[in-house]
């Protein structure tokens, strides 16, 4: 449930999320990589057993207000859940013909089966969401005009990117060159089974690795995926290129697009440029032709997915509602609320394409917004997150935490056979950690959750815990200015996002400076301080919610 | 948990100027009580030979017994080792700078070990300048025993159990000036500004370079009754200068005002700059460190700093006349006289 | 009367008062009847003093080579009015008394069974020299010169050694023949002579040296590439490290630099000493120290870190009369069981046992081999016989060819080629395991050296099998050892009698020579001598195949019998002890007569 409780979808985002936390995981501060925590919310998800009890229940006694949430996806989804145990009525538009939004018609089942999927959507919408699928909402203002108390846009970025420009683009008669976002939701959906044995797929997001996947997996022999830039400047995640890669699925770059060839109205092939990434003394990017010559691929299909976009047809521009730069409707960055009350956009639909976590994340804001709205209250006057700070001490050194720090490097998750996988679409590669590999790779967390509290009362500056550092975290020396004091530590503090905690005056006349960039939390200068002027106290954080799902510090 | 020290350091520790990192000087995790002031010692043992480039194998450390003598396991994990007997260290270390010149030797002890049950041999090492650094991690007690009060306690002073010490102290600094040591120290293990320079300098000395490190115990003599304890020992220090190591490669960039400061020029090319000097006292005039040793001790200071050195110390090997090259690696050619001349020696036996 | 009538076989005995320089008189008389071809076993017996306690000086004569001490005094020089009643009583009838007669001999002094020279020695020296040092010195050469006469000792001879004495002092030559004529001169003036005992030259000692143990067992340090000593003064030990200093100052000072590829180092006592030798051989160097069984008592505490702590240590122990301060100027063999079992805990310690001086060099070179192959205390059990007297020994030899055993050591380039060091793992499966000098490479094999339990890797633990494991291996060890010790000796083809005797060091002189003496009666007698502990095989094996093993040892409590019974399993009843424990070294006839009463106390 904890797993649950912030991210709304862990089974899900534990197989296909963009990670962006791990590069924050200080782990990949002392060695290369983070704790796999994304992998680890998947084997948390998949070992949690029946969770059904422990599920919020919407109230029976409603509350009277209705809020209507466009888009199946992740964002309203998540709206959904934080609102739905207030008494809200919840009306839920869609046009596929199942919840999930992208996660659905985007994310391939041999990444995310679809059992997962419905799982977790299913949480949200037994809350007695009333769904309407199969609908496609056409007009802002016939849904203005119901009697929605509220209304959340959370329809995502729905619209392919095409090459409109490129020569041949539209010479092909046969419909063989296809849109990568559309073409994936097809094969989702059932609608499209087959691919020809030569594909080229355009674009190095991860929507193209889906597709290049997908298509091996659809009679594709010959996949190739081709990038314009260099391969370092890919937008997809490096995992899911080396998953591309273990396929079988050359990956080329700086290639840029030059033409399709068509003969007779049958796709051949296509032109590729090639060009080399050049930068100026102030590191901006020109791609600039090598002067080698130009490179034909065959294909008897090629796939473009070079990106999405927001479309927002539906939306009347005489609403009110305003729209700024990009025809994107502007909204407020902390309330979600557009210029028009009532009206709350989240995910892709509010900023542009980011990816599911973040779409989670605007769900729970949106929510509170909208139950602040409902209820008449100011968008802005938003609850705290909670938090708290409890000491973990048990013995000498003993913490009720794993305060030892282990040298595992980080595992890798098992993936199925490859020729088993590549015969069957929905067969999902990855396998997940088995528990005892998960406990390992959660091991090998540094415990960021714990904190090392200082006392300058009880100090009696004997350096035990200076001494003891295995990081050189924690210096005593003479107060200064702090870009002086950063060059005089027990290491250099040269990570200037990380603040550096400075103690009150010591009767020595110094003070106690420790830099957190690198704490590894083993709790060493706990154990080695004779007066206990240090603590390893456990601090919890817990997002703010509309309503309290389920409280993580009574765990 | 203090028995696993984690392997992961900081990933932007600077190197030295031989390509080592300060971790690889440290030791295995310490044992000792959380807070006691060997701890600290070791760390500024790490401390200096990081500064001063030290090849860790480089430097051989020698040990008695006693809480002191662990902590050469908890420094310099790539030197070897010697935990010998107790009080026997100095007699460890004479027969290993015999036996190669060429390393470091590094002696830790205690007041135990050499004020009471090594006395004999701590002389004797200071007699015949053996080439090392000797230091003694001073608290005024048996640690390892449970606190008895040791022959380095201050007359009057009660360690945890609250017993008075009856008998006059033996002051080892006092003891070395007396016997001729060329290098005579005092420093506090809370003061690590003044004793990693110290241990620098006594490094370079060549000779035997004694430093009485005030260390207190945290368990049994950190009390308002002690005066090995971290607060009175704040209270009543009393430093002759302050002090800055000046290795031979570096260039000396600073400069200090005349009549306040002074300059003492090691064998081997470093100095040793002195600041804030204390009044009437000569680091090079063994007769002034007394004094002002004696007057510190009637004023109730613990008198720090460096006390005296004689930069013309010439060391056991050079009083011996021993070759250059180190004993240990004198082979049979060097070392065996041969058959003709065991035959003439046996013609005299006849 | 009668007169004692012998060529060849005598003992002569000088009485001397201490710090009068006799000393070089009678080692120029022993070494006279050694240069006309005979063999001589010249003994001290002196006073733990510096100055004015009687001294004693005796030369047993032995055509047939017997080199043990004999009973009984054919011919007394006495030249010490303190000890007067006891030399005379000391004399066999028959025999000769020589005394200064410048004082008339008290008539209580006066036996009648035996024959008195008087020479006026002080009364000669006080006419022909006028310093009183050289008068004192003289008289002692004066006797020697009467002694040439009454012993027919050969003139060249005597004058040849004091010349070569004197090779660098020239001026001291004349007046020293000049003494040696007035005692020759005043025998020749009033006595017949030569006497019923006198000596004759013969061909007997071949290459022969006429050496004390301590001088070659430093030559052995010497030879066996020590490079440190660290010592504490000790009778009798004290001339072992004298020796090496001596030899070393000659033989391995650098002549262009005047530097020392030595170093001694006077201890402040022995506990410093064997840490000093500890700590040099700990950094590879090759280092020893000699003392005598008090010495030992002190280091017992540092041979406890040497076994623990597998640490090469070569000992010397020169043996004396304990317990404590006991005899110090006495020889004895009774630190044998402080030795084989040194220090607290169970510890065993590796002993070899010399009995000649060519043993003596060559146990204490070989000792440094031992040391480092085994990585364990040697100790090189001597006593103040064997170190202090002259003795005839063959000459030593020194292979040139023959390369220090420096052991299981590894160096840069071994630690770059494994995996990971483990300063106590038993690799070779034979207890021995590899170790490290400082200094060698920058990561790889460093390990801490401690007195404590510790794991293969050199790790403090205090885990009872990881304890266990490591004694065990140590026990392993000690039956490697064995190996590498030198075998006994066997004075045998075959076993030929159901009882045997076993001896070592410097019984064996005496035990072979009662031997003679008991064959003579028609009791024969199987040999051992054994040269090392632990025991090899063979010594287990000579104990199981003679129904009665005596044991011959110089001490109160038969200890290298408790050490055979307690480390083979023998049947005390087996072995009996033949025993002599006043300090003076054993004698053939105190064993003939203590084995033959012990058989006719049996039938």
């Amino acid at each position: 449930m904890v797993n649950w409780e912030s991210n709304v979808f862990p089974g899900i985002l534990g197989r296909t999320c963009d990670r962006p936390c791990e590069p924050a995981c200080r782990r990949g501060r002392v060695e290369d990589e983070p704790v796999a925590i994304c992998r680890l919310k998947r084997v948390a998800a998949d070992n949690k057993g029946d969770v059904n009890a422990f599920m919020p229940q919407a109230p029976k006694e409603k509350n009277g207000m209705k809020v209507a949430l466009i888009g199946g996806g992740p964002a309203s989804l998540t709206v959904a859940r934080d609102l739905a145990p207030l008494g809200y009525e919840i009306h839920l538009y869609d046009d596929q013909k199942a919840g999930g939004g992208m996660m659905r018609s985007q994310i391939p089942a041999f990444r995310l089966p679809e059992s997962v999927l419905d799982e977790e959507v299913g949480y949200v919408l037994n809350l007695g969401i009333h769904t309407h699928f199969n609908t496609y909402v056409s007009s802002m203002k016939d849904m203005l005009e119901k009697d929605y108390d509220a209304i959340f846009v959370g329809t995502g970025a729905p619209k392919g990117g095409d090459l409109p420009k490129l020569p041949g683009r539209w010479d092909c008669k046969t419909n063989n060159i296809h849109l990568g976002i559309e073409w994936l939701a097809s094969v989702a959906f059932g609608h499209t089974t087959r691919i020809g044995k030569r594909v080229i797929v355009l674009g190095g997001g991860n929507t193209a690795m889906d597709c290049c996947r997908t298509a091996r997996r659809l009679g594709g022999e010959k996949v190739t995926v081709v990038v314009r830039s260099p391969f370092k400047d890919m937008k997809a995640s490096p995992w899911e290129i080396a998953d591309a890669q273990r396929e079988d699925i050359p990956i080329l770059n700086n290639m840029p697009p030059k033409k399709f060839v068509v003969e007779n109205g049958k796709l051949k092939g296509m032109w590729f440029e090639q060009i080399a990434a050049v930068y100026d003394e102030h590191g901006k990017r020109s791609l600039l032709p090598t002067g080698e010559p130009d490179v034909f691929i065959e294909a008897d299909d090629v796939i473009i997915a070079i990106g999405q976009d927001n479309a927002f047809p539906w939306i009347e521009r005489d609403l009110g509602l305003k729209f700024g730069q990009w025809d994107m409707p502007v909204v407020d960055k902390h309330t979600f609320q557009s210029t028009l009350d009532k009206v709350f956009f989240g995910g892709d639909a509010a900023f542009g394409p980011k990816n599911v976590i973040t779409a989670v994340a605007h769900g729970h804001q949106a929510a509170i917004s909208i139950d602040l709205y409902c209820r008449g209250e100011s968008v802005y006057h938003r609850p705290p997150p909670m938090t708290n700070l409890i000491s973990q001490k048990m013995g000498i050194h003993e913490w009720s935490f794993d305060s030892a720090v282990v040298t595992d490097l980080r595992y890798a998750v098992p993936h199925v056979e490859k020729q088993a996988a590549l015969t069957n679409r929905t067969l999902e590669v990855e396998l997940g950690f088995d528990a005892p590999t998960g406990f390992r790779e959660a091991q090998r967390c540094l415990n960021c959750d714990v904190q090392t509290v200082f006392n300058t009362s009880r100090c009696i500056e004997c350096d035990a815990c200076m001494d003891i550092c295995p990081t050189s975290c924690i210096s005593f020396t003479l107060n200064g200015e702090e870009a002086d004091l950063r060059t005089r530590l027990s290491a250099p503090a040269n990570n200037l996002e990380q603040d550096l905690y400075v103690s009150e005056d010591l009767p020595t006349g110094r003070v106690m400076i420790k830099d957190e960039d690198v704490c590894l939390h083993c709790g060493l200068c706990a154990e080695r301080c004779p007066t206990a002027a240090w603590d390893m106290q456990k601090y919890l954080y817990q997002v703010s919610k509309a309503a309290p799902i389920w409280n993580i510090s009574a765990l | 948990m203090t028995y696993i020290k984690p392997k992961f350091r900081h990933p932007d520790m600077p190197t030295n100027q031989i390509g080592y990192s300060k971790s690889d000087y440290e030791g295995a995790i310490s044992t000792l009580c959380g807070g006691c002031g060997h701890d600290s010692i070791s760390a500024a043992i790490v401390q200096a030979c990081y500064e001063m480039s030290v090849e860790p194998h480089r430097l051989a450390k020698l040990s008695g017994i006693g809480c002191s003598s662990k902590t050469p396991t908890y420094f310099l994990s790539n030197s070897h080792g010697f935990n010998s007997v107790h009080g026997r260290m100095p007699s460890i270390a004479t027969g290993a700078s015999l036996a190669n010149r060429e390393l470091i030797y590094l002696g830790v002890s205690g007041d135990g070990d050499s004020a009471s049950i090594g006395m004999g041999q701590f002389v004797h090492v200071i007699r015949r300048n053996v080439n090392m650094v000797y230091i003694v991690m001073n608290n005024g007690c048996y640690g390892l025993t449970k606190g008895q009060n040791s022959a380095t306690a201050d007359v009057n002073a009660a360690s945890k159990s609250g017993s008075a010490n009856l008998y006059p102290t033996i002051d080892l600094v006092g003891l070395a000036l007396e016997l001729g040591a060329t290098f005579v120290a005092r420093s506090f293990s809370g003061d690590k500004t003044q004793l990693v320079p110290l241990i620098k300098a006594a490094m370079a000395h060549p000779g035997f370079a004694f430093i009485d490190v005030v260390s207190p115990c945290v368990t049994f003599n950190n009390k308002p009754t002690s005066t090995k304890s971290y607060d009175y020992v704040r209270e009543h220090q009393e430093a002759t200068s302050s002090i800055d190591f000046v290795p031979s490669r570096d260039e000396i960039v600073i400069d200090y005002r005349e009549g306040d400061s002074t300059v003492v020029e090691l064998h081997d090319g470093s100095a040793l700059h002195l600041h804030k000097l204390a009044p009437h006292w000569d680091p090079r005039d063994r007769a002034s460190a007394v004094n002002r040793l004696l007057t510190a001790k009637a004023k109730g200071e613990v008198l720090t700093g460096l006390l005296y050195i004689d930069p013309g110390s010439q060391d056991m090997h050079e009083l011996e006349q021993t070759v250059l090259q180190p004993l240990n690696t004198l082979q049979e050619k060097d070392l065996c006289p041969g058959a003709e001349a065991l035959g003439k020696i046996m013609g005299g036996f006849r | 009367m009668e007169h004692l009538r012998a060529v060849n076989d005598m003992v002569v005995r000088f009485a001397n008062v201490n710090g009068t320089g006799s000393a070089s008189a009678n080692n120029m008389f022993a070494k006279s009847i050694f240069r006309m071809g005979i063999p001589v076993a010249p003994k001290n017996i002196f006073p733990s003093n510096i100055q004015g306690l009687p001294t004693w000086y005796e030369v047993r004569v032995s055509e047939k080579g017997y080199l043990g001490r004999r009973d009984g005094i054919d011919l007394m020089v006495c030249v010490n009015p303190q000890s007067l009643a006891q030399d005379v009583a000391s004399v066999q009838p028959g025999g000769y008394f020589v005394y200064d007669n410048t004082k008339k001999l008290h008539p209580e002094f006066v036996r009648d069974d035996i024959h008195y020279i008087g020479i006026p020695m002080t009364e000669m020296c006080n006419h022909h020299f006028s310093e009183p040092r050289q008068r004192q010195l003289f008289k002692n050469v004066v006797y020697v010169g009467a002694l040439a006469a009454l012993l027919d000792i050969e003139w060249d001879v005597l004058t040849g050694i004091i010349r070569d004495q004197f090779k660098k002092a020239e001026k001291l030559i004349a007046p020293n023949i000049k003494a040696l004529e007035l005692g020759r001169q005043y025998i020749h003036d009033h006595f017949a002579y030569p006497l019923g005992i006198r000596v004759e030259r013969r061909d007997l000692v071949g290459d022969s040296v006429l050496i004390d143990g301590n001088t070659a067992a430093g030559l052995g340090a010497l030879y066996g590439g020590a490079t440190v000593a660290a010592w504490y003064p000790i009778t009798p030990s004290t001339s072992v490290v004298n020796a090496f200093e001596k030899y070393a100052h000659q033989l391995r000072t650098d002549p262009e630099t005047g530097r020392r590829k030595f170093a001694i180092i006077q201890a402040e006592d022995e506990l410093a000493a064997m840490g000093m030798v500890m700590g040099a051989t700990w950094n590879g160097a090759r280092a020893f120290t000699a003392t005598s069984g008090p010495g030992v008592s002190l280091m017992s505490e540092f041979l406890g870190l040497a076994y623990f702590a597998e640490i090469p240590v070569v000992l010397v122990n020169v043996q004396r009369g304990g317990p404590s301060t006991g005899m110090p100027t006495r020889t004895q063999q009774a630190d044998l069981l402080l030795a084989a079992y040194a220090s607290h805990g169970d510890t065993r310690q590796v002993l070899l046992f010399p009995s000649s001086p060519k043993e003596c060099f060559d146990h204490t070179a070989a000792a440094f081999d031992l040391a480092d192959r085994l990585q364990t205390p040697i100790i090189v059990m001597t006593d103040l016989d064997l170190g202090m007297n002259d003795h005839l020994s063959p000459p030593f030899h020194w292979d040139d060819l023959r390369a220090y055993d420096r052991g299981k050591v590894l160096d840069a380039e071994a630690l770059e080629s494994i995996q990971q060091f483990g300063r106590y793992l038993d690799t070779d499966g034979d207890g021995i395991c590899y170790r490290t000098l400082p200094g060698t490479h920058p990561t790889k094999g460093s390990f801490f050296t401690r007195g404590t339990s510790k794991d293969e890797y050199a790790r403090y633990t205090e885990d009872g099998a990881a304890y266990t494991r490591n004694v065990d291996r140590l026990m392993k060890k000690w039956e490697t050892t064995k190996k590498y010790l030198p075998p006994p000796e066997l004075f045998q083809e075959s076993n030929q009698h159901a009882q045997g005797l076993l001896f070592f060091g410097t019984t064996a002189y005496p035990a072979l020579e009662s031997m003679d003496l008991m064959q003579a009666e028609g009791i024969g007698f199987d040999a051992i001598r054994l040269t090392a502990f632990p025991f090899n095989e063979t010594v287990e094996a000579f104990i199981r195949d003679h129904e009665q093993v005596f044991v011959i040892e110089q001490n109160r409590d038969g200890q290298m019998r408790s050490l055979l019974i307690n480390e083979l399993g023998v049947n005390p009843q087996k072995l009996v002890s033949v025993l002599n424990y006043d300090g003076k070294p054993i004698s053939a006839n105190v064993i003939k007569n203590q084995i033959v009463g012990r058989f006719q106390a049996v039938s």
